[in-house]
Parts: structure tokens; sequence; C-alpha cells
């Protein structure tokens, strides 16, 4: 596939940080009011290296990918707190509940994205996401929660720019849920 | 009173079941609509069903609409929870015969309160 490297204009996005913090403000209030806050990092987290990352794409006029990015030691204790559980997790509790943390925020960014589509289903990934080069990031919340770190990230491709194929995930997508 | 809880995601399964369950619920759980269906066809016939709407295999808005045509399935009322939240989407699913709606991320008091709209909320011992 050939791609161009003009720069296309952009319009405001529908999407923005405030945006995404609200939405994963209520997600945290609602599902883990338990546990210790989500805090709200003073730097972006380097998302590279032993990852856990859970995405959902967005079909439609502008298609998107909203992925969740966690450091590896933390995605057992995150699973561990929607679950509410205390015993030894499995590896599909683990990425069912990034799935879902991902489709919760992924549906709810939808809501926000004008003349979407559908919401794609939850994949896991041992590797950070690799959207599309005709997206860009469109909103973004580093946050710290019980010594790890997680990050959410919207990416959207700019109005009326087609998208051969939407979004790569990288490695093991376990085909897991929403 | 008994409900059958849809949806891929066993951590939903076990939030919406174990929140139903504290108000006085037995619950049932399908991991897609197919399994929903199979749940329905083995009875007891449940007075609620939650029904996600993005799942494998069966998406919720194709089990509403088949529970639709099933005469024998009209006293189960339907409740989507779902993170499909634009306005459009609530519409195609009460059109399709689902009887409310409850975004995700929700709270147990929103669930709650969508119950007793519905007048489904069970009466707990000791409450």
């Amino acid at each position: 596939m050939t791609q161009s490297t003009e720069t296309v204009p952009v319009e405001p996005d529908s999407v923005e940080d405030e945006a995404l913090a609200q939405i994963v403000d209520a997600m945290w209030m609602s599902y883990f009011g338990h546990v210790e806050p989500l805090l709200a990092a003073f730097e972006p987290h380097d998302i590279e290296g032993a990852v856990l990352c859970a995405s959902v794409g967005i079909s439609g006029a502008r298609p998107g990918l909203v992925s969740v990015v966690v450091e590896k030691a933390g995605a057992v204790p995150l699973a561990a707190a929607l679950l509410q559980e205390d015993g030894a997790l499995t590896d599909e509790d683990v990425y069912d509940s990034l799935g879902e943390i991902a489709n919760i925020v992924g549906g709810n960014v939808k809501a926000l994205v004008p003349d979407a589509g559908a919401l794609g289903l939850p994949g896991i990934a041992a590797a950070p996401p690799l959207p599309s080069s005709a997206a860009r990031q469109a909103a973004r919340l580093d946050a710290n929660w019980q010594g790890h770190w997680l990050t959410f990230v919207v990416w959207l491709a700019a109005p009326a720019q087609a998208m051969h194929h939407d979004f790569h995930h990288t490695s093991t997508d376990t085909g897991t849920e929403d | 009173m008994r409900a059958l809880v849809v949806d891929d995601s066993r951590a939903m399964r076990k939030i919406i079941a174990g929140a139903l369950r504290k108000l006085g619920y037995e619950t049932v759980e399908a991991g897609d609509g197919a399994q929903a269906l199979t749940a329905l066809g083995e009875g007891p016939l449940p007075d609620l069903a939650t029904v996600d709407w993005n799942m494998p295999v069966m998406d919720g808005l194709t089990f509403v609409t088949q529970v639709r045509a099933n005469r024998e399935y009209r006293a189960m009322t339907m409740m989507m929870v779902t993170t499909e939240a634009e306005h459009g989407q609530i519409v195609r699913a009460l059109a399709a015969g689902a009887h409310e709606y409850l975004i995700k991320p929700f709270t147990v008091e929103a669930l709650e309160e969508k119950l007793a709209l519905l007048g489904l909320l069970p009466e707990v011992a000791g409450a």
C-alpha cells in the first residue's frame, strides 16, 4: 500500500485529553472504587518494553484505536481489583479484565467521535499498540496506581482519510472478549 | 427472581451477577447470545436478562431480536448493559425489543434504579 506523505489538514478533535480523563475516571469510580484511586502521572510513561496492551478498534468516518497499556507487573493486581478476587488469576482472567477496561473506555470514546461505526472486540498483545500511520494520537492519559503505571491512548484518523487496514496489533492476540 | 447475565467478559459477568445477587436475584450466565438462547431453551425462563451488545458468535442486538420473535419468551424483561453510548444505538436496541438500557460504566445504584423502574427489584429478606 502506498501512503501519501502529504500533510492533511486536521480538524479539532472531538476526543481530547480531558474527555478521556473523564471517561477513565467514571470507569474507575464504578469498578475500582474499592481500591486506591488512579493518580495522574506527571510525565508520560514509556509504553515500550514489558507491557500488556488491550485495544479496541473504532470503525467509521474516522477509524480509531483505543488502548490501555499497563506494565506487566501491574496487570495482575489490576485484574484482581476489577474481579475483586484475592486468589491466583489465570492469564485468561487478566486478558479478559484488561479487554473489558479497553472496551468500556473505547465504547465511551466512540460516542464522542462523529459518524463512528462499530466498536470492535478487544484484542490483547504483549506489545505496545501499533496504530496505522494514518492515525494520530488524539488523547492520552498517563496514570499511576499502587506503584504501577498504566496509560490510556486514543488514536484517530484524520477526517475523510481512508485507511486500508485500520490498525495492526502485534504478537499474541489472544482473541479475548469485550 | 432469576436473571440471565449475557456478556462475553467474565469480569463484567461477575460484576453484574454479583450486584444482582446482592439485590436478591438468582443468576445464570452466558458468554454470548447463542449461549444465552441455549440457556433459555433449557429453562426456566428468567425474569430478567442483562445483555451486552458487542459479543462474538451472536451479538446482543441479534439476541434481543431473536428473543422478541419467540412468544414463549415474552415474559422476560431485557436490559441492554453495554458500552454503546450513542443515542442511535439506544434507539436501535429499544426498537429491537429491549426494555431498558444501561451504559457501562455503571454504578450498582444505577442498576438498582433501572430495575426499580422496571418493577424488578426483589424484596430482599432483612432489607
